[in-house]
């Protein structure tokens, strides 16, 4: 029961204009990713390398500079003018104003639809943020806030799930146990994801596949099918295959170019200062 | 906080809250008792509490007109800033134009302004009514403007994902964010606009407690002169304190 | 085109824009006599005739200013270092500088007139205007060292005064410079009113007679003097605030 769209991303290149260099950033260059419906894609790479760039193409918060990008054969933009795309950012952007039930049915009201109760409370039972509807995101943890960005990316059973770094600012600990409930709530819909991490373990333990980018200019220099079947158990990733699979992740991680490098001659920019 | 604040004796507590006022008022006392002033030249305050007590009704009459006139310029004008700043907000042409004239105008001494504008609209009420909403909309326009703009992080990509649209932007979104601001500019503008409503009656007023000031003053009725500022100081210290307080609930609310 | 570039461009157009209408307005008499063009105002601004007239003006009020400014950011400055280093005196000093706030401008005239003396009426009111702004934002600036900085200082053993010059005095800069931006057209505003209580000389005086004899070009003149000295002390005011952020933000 694949539920979502197809991604396609097409030879995307993304060039930022940069104060005092005519050439700009070379972000991503000629990058292309396929990304079936229902699929579970993550994305890991070195800080810089482009991951969030890449996200920010696919939710249409940027334009590609060369190349094309299409949700389910649409432009992004089009598709988050239909109010299907879900997103959630490393930082929580809940609205401080609002309560928790509030934010969570933000969507709604944004997409001038009828607030569904009952789909919000199934939600916010889930995530386990059943007694803070009424609280303020100030008056929770950071967890919480993240698992009640992660309802609001929900709500809408959009067609396209973003998530960048959700869980970059928790603890191990919780980081894991938001792991097993993203499972949880990924597997009752099974929408068409793009996860962007830091960590491999998460990106293996959830992932059907797993992509790893390069240095700046972004490109894919690794892709792993993951083999585990779901659902997955935390007990997976104490398993031989996983550790291969992070040993394997991690080498390619560290070295930035281990296949030949591709023609991207002086482009790159050698120091950027934020 | 507060409930440490009245365990507090009584007294000690009047001295550690007052004492700046309580000294200040000794003083008044003390120099014209020292001196022996004339009460046209300089009453004490013990007079001027007198005269509050003796002749209230001017008082309420006068306070009564002040106040309406601050209130209703108060409210006028940070509408008219607040719906400018929203405007600027959708066109950033408008904002653009609007912008350094609005720094300009803010850094002006607005009091100077006051002849002109009465030369302009006449010597009348309206005329104070109209530089009090001139006066408030200055900070109202500047402050709301920076609200607009300074959503919580990450939440105008939200909203655009979301695909929003630029009404739902300004009202799920800019407005809420620009409420703390705005709560600023009210607390600012709020004892703002009772002393410069006094101005303006006290230059080409007919009524009000700026108009009593002027009269009883040039009449050598000192001590009501005198009783007129202590209750524009009490009512615009209270204003002032009030609207700090509006401010913290907004705050607290909002941000 | 640089969005800098083009708000620059559609600021200046802005200011163009406003001065257009104010000529158009004033030569097509659209508010009657009382709005003069542009033009008019700027000749008799320029006029040589009436240049020490304006002089005088501006270099009397532009004195009392100065001097007003300098005692308020002085008795500010006292009462919140005052406050922060005495705690217990912090509440009454708040209440003090609010009520101090709250008094009408026109009934501080008359009160400095028998405490001063005629010309030191003006500086006297606009020190009051200063000192709030100043006592306001100083104080607020002193609370801006952060509790790590605090923590730092307390394990290094610096005592109360220490941590003050070192620590909270540098953190509260940026804020005070800030204050002493928007206290400038305050002490203009003060300065105006006190010259009202009888100053010889200044821009009040100017403005006051020049609507009470009807002379209209003049009272916009006057006017214009007024803007003109609080926009320039109020620019270079804005650069000073842009360094302490630069160094101490
Ligand atoms: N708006 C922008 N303007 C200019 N350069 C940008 C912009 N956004 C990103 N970049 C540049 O593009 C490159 C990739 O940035 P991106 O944020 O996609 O990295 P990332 O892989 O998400 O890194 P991290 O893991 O640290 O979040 C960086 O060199 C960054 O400086
Ligand atoms: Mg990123």
């Amino acid at each position: 029961m694949a539920g979502g769209a197809s991604i396609t991303i097409d030879r995307a290149s993304k060039r930022f204009a940069l104060a005092g260099s005519s050439e700009g950033v070379l972000a991503l260059t000629d990058l292309s990713l396929e990304i079936a419906p229902g699929e579970f894609v993550a994305v890991l790479g070195p800080s810089g390398c482009g991951k969030s760039t890449l996200l920010r193409l696919v939710a249409s918060l940027e334009q590609p500079s060369g190349g094309s990008v299409s949700i389910g054969g649409a432009a992004p933009g089009l598709v988050s003018a239909r109010h299907a795309l879900g997103v959630a950012f490393q930082d929580h952007a809940l609205l401080p104003w609002l309560s928790i039930h509030d934010n969570i049915a933000l969507p709604f009201r944004i997409a001038g639809r009828r607030v569904d109760e009952a789909a919000i409370a199934r939600l916010i039972e889930l995530v386990g943020l059943g007694r803070f509807e009424t609280a303020r995101p100030r008056q929770l943890s950071g967890g919480m806030r993240q698992r009640a960005s992660i309802a609001r990316a929900l709500v809408l059973e959009p067609e396209v799930l973003l998530l960048d770094e959700p869980f970059g600012a928790l603890d191990a600990v919780t980081r894991r146990q938001m792991n097993v409930e993203l499972q949880r709530i990924w597997s009752a819909r099974q929408i068409t994801t793009m996860l962007i991490t830091h960590s491999v373990d998460e990106a293996l333990f959830l992932a059907d596949r797993v992509v790893v980018m390069s240095g700046r200019p972004g490109r894919i220099v690794r892709e792993v099918v993951v083999p585990f079947a779901r659902p997955r158990a935390p007990a997976v990733m104490r398993s031989e295959d996983f550790h291969r699979l992070v040993d394997d992740l991690t080498a390619a991680l560290e070295v930035p170019e281990p296949e030949s490098s591709p023609p991207t001659g002086g482009e790159a920019i050698g120091s950027v200062t934020a | 906080m507060e409930a440490a604040a009245s365990k507090r004796p009584l007294l000690l507590r009047l001295v550690e809250d007052y004492w700046g006022i309580l000294l200040l008022l000794l003083a008044w006392q003390l120099w014209v008792v020292l001196n022996r002033f004339n009460p046209i030249v300089m009453p004490t305050p013990v007079a001027v509490l007198g005269d509050l007590v003796d002749h209230p009704m001017v008082y309420v009459r006068n306070v009564g007109i002040t106040l309406a006139v601050a209130a209703f310029g108060l409210i006028a004008g940070m509408a008219v800033g607040t719906g400018l700043a929203v405007a600027a907000w959708f066109s950033p042409v408008a904002s653009g134009l609007l912008n350094p004239l609005t720094v300009l105008f803010s850094s002006v001494p607005v009091v100077a302004l006051i002849p002109v504008i009465a030369r302009l609209l006449g010597y009348d009420t309206s005329t104070v009514l109209a530089i009090v909403v001139i006066i408030t909309f200055f900070p109202s326009f500047v402050f709301a403007s920076s609200g607009l703009r300074s959503p919580p992080p990450g939440s105008e990509d939200l909203f655009r994902v979301l695909g929003a649209s630029r009404l739902s932007v300004l009202w799920r979104l800019a407005l809420p964010a620009a409420m703390p601001n705005l709560a600023i500019a009210f607390k600012l503008a709020a004892a703002h606009a009772i002393l410069a409503a006094m101005v303006a009656e006290f230059l080409m007023g007919t009524s009000g407690l700026g108009y009593l000031f002027a009269k009883t003053k040039s009449d050598f009725q000192t001590e009501q002169a005198f009783g007129a500022s202590v209750v524009a100081t009490v009512i615009s210290a209270t204003a002032f304190l009030l609207a700090g307080l509006v401010e913290k609930r907004v705050r607290a609310r909002y941000a | 085109m640089t969005a800098g570039a083009r708000n620059a461009l559609l600021g200046a157009m802005g200011i163009a824009l406003f001065l257009a209408l104010w000529e158009t307005i004033g030569q097509l008499k659209l508010a009657g006599i009382s709005w003069p063009p542009l033009s008019a105002v700027l000749e008799m601004l320029t006029d040589e005739g009436r240049r020490p007239l304006f002089q005088r003006a501006l270099v009397a009020t532009l004195q009392e200013t100065a001097q007003g400014y300098l005692w308020g950011t002085t008795a500010g400055l006292a009462l919140a270092a005052l406050a922060h280093l005495v705690p217990p005196l912090r509440r009454g000093s708040d209440r003090l500088a609010a009520v101090l706030n709250s008094v009408p401008s026109i009934a501080l005239g008359p009160i400095f007139l028998v405490l001063l003396s005629r010309d030191s009426t003006p500086a006297a009111v606009s020190s009051i205007h200063v000192f709030f702004i100043v006592f306001v934002s100083m104080g607020s600036g002193l609370q801006r060292a952060t509790p790590a900085h605090r923590d730092l200082f307390a394990v290094l053993g610096a005592d109360r005064l220490k941590r003050f010059w070192r620590l909270e005095l540098p953190a509260a800069l940026p804020a005070l410079a800030s204050g002493l931006r928007l206290a400038w057209p305050a002490a203009l505003i003060g300065a105006i009113i006190g010259e009202w209580f009888g100053a010889s000389r200044g821009i009040g005086i100017l403005i006051i007679n020049a609507m009470q004899n009807f002379q209209i070009v003049l009272l916009w003149c006057a006017v214009l003097l007024a803007v003109g000295a609080s926009l320039v002390f109020y620019g270079l005011l804005t650069l000073l605030e842009r360094a302490a952020y630069a160094r101490f933000g």
